[in-house]
């Protein structure tokens, strides 16, 4: 049993593999209960396989993974259904229905998982919506958005179910300044008012660390280094120096492993 | 299932248990009855036995308020429960709400 209350997820011991190449292997996380924690890491290191694998979408081939007090590899496909209520994601891509207006891309999860009748369900939808400032946005579709827009309306989904447990994949990519300090503003807003657990899945180091109450770095298969925003700038392991301060060079390479470049371009071949 | 209950005591209407996604349609339905077929046309809805509530809580507040409109009466919420409070601050409903502490 796991469990220490303190904790809305453990990972512990978990190996995850795709074929034969591992991305994770043996790997502990605990994610504190209200906080927001910063999963940071190169492209390509698994930060987003970790939230499926959180979110139960992908099973380990080891280890136990403890959500609120569960084991999620032991449940069965109907608890797990009941466990993802609990959980929000916020997708990368925003992931709107685009034959959907913004009103129903929001009302969307109420309706497949409660019988709200249709006048709570708009009171829920008004609700998320003017939370993210975008009441007004109920009858636009989502390519009449902006690429801001889209992602704040993607949270009104992501709470529709006011989730406990709320998980963003690189929330700020491809965002503009503006659009960013809005998301940044909202993240901490829904954490800290309705106590909801924030994962943040990120390699936008400042705007993760600006917000982030515990930060996780991880690479090559494990856990590089914890700690807050501040131990880790100050952290004297090369590792997370070079992914801290943005060193193209370091302990992990500039260069892929590639063969000489004078026999590649000179010697016989 | 959890449990959850909308009654009247003493000429007030109290809300109480865990206000969610399963029994908040019940608790709409009950409520709207009692609100029709109260006497008195000032109405204080009591939230103090609240045990737990998402959303689903504020928006039965706001379907109770639609429905004393309807019906002439006026109403008051009393002892909103914190955790509906904070609910309230994020989606801006406080302003909009009749709280009476």
């Amino acid at each position: 049993m796991s469990a220490d209350n303190a904790y809305a997820v453990e990972l512990k011991g978990v190996s995850f593999y795709r074929g034969t190449r591992s991305i994770f292997k043996n790997v502990d996380i605990r994610i504190p209960r209200g906080k927001v924690t910063g999963i940071m890491g190169p492209s390509g290191c698994g930060k987003t396989t970790l939230l499926r694998l959180i979110g139960a979408q992908l099973r380990p081939a080891e280890g136990e993974i403890w959500v609120n007090g569960r084991n999620l590899p032991t449940l069965s496909r109907r608890e797990l259904f009941d466990m993802r209520k609990q959980m929000g994601v916020l997708f990368q891509s925003g992931a709107l229905f685009t034959d959907l207006d913004v009103f129903e891309n929001v009302a969307f999860p109420l309706r497949v998982h409660t019988k709200l009748p249709e006048e709570m369900i708009r009171d829920i939808v008004l609700m998320k919506l003017e939370a993210v400032g975008l009441r007004g946005a109920i009858e636009l579709m989502p390519d009449e958005l902006s690429g801001g827009m889209k992602r704040r309306v993607a949270l009104a989904r992501a709470i529709a179910l006011d989730p406990q447990i709320l998980m963003y994949d690189e929330p700020f990519v491809g965002q503009d300044p503006i659009a960013m300090g809005v998301l940044v503003r909202l993240i901490r807003l829904l954490n800290d008012a309705l106590g909801i657990t924030s994962i943040v899945v990120s390699h936008d180091l400042a705007e993760t660390a600006s917000i982030a109450d515990y930060l996780y770095v991880v690479g090559d298969s494990q856990v590089l280094g914890q700690g807050t925003p501040d131990e880790l700038m100050n952290s004297d392991n090369p590792r997370i120096r070079q992914f801290m301060q943005g060193l193209a060079d370091g302990p992990v390479p500039f260069h892929y492993p590639a063969p000489s470049y004078r026999d590649d371009l000179l010697g016989a071949r | 299932m959890s449990d959850a209950s909308i009654r009247q005591v003493d000429g007030e209407l109290c809300l109480s248990g865990v206000i969610d996604y399963s029994t908040g349609p019940a608790l709409r339905e009950e409520g709207g009855r009692l609100i029709r077929a109260a006497q008195a046309t000032e109405l204080v809805l009591d939230c103090s036995a609240v045990e737990h509530s998402s959303s689903v809580g504020l928006s039965l507040l706001l379907a109770f308020m639609r429905d004393a409109q309807k019906h002439g009466k006026s109403l008051v919420i009393r002892a909103l429960p914190v955790e509906m409070r904070q609910i309230a601050q994020v989606s801006r409903l406080i302003e909009l709400l009749p709280l009476r502490d």
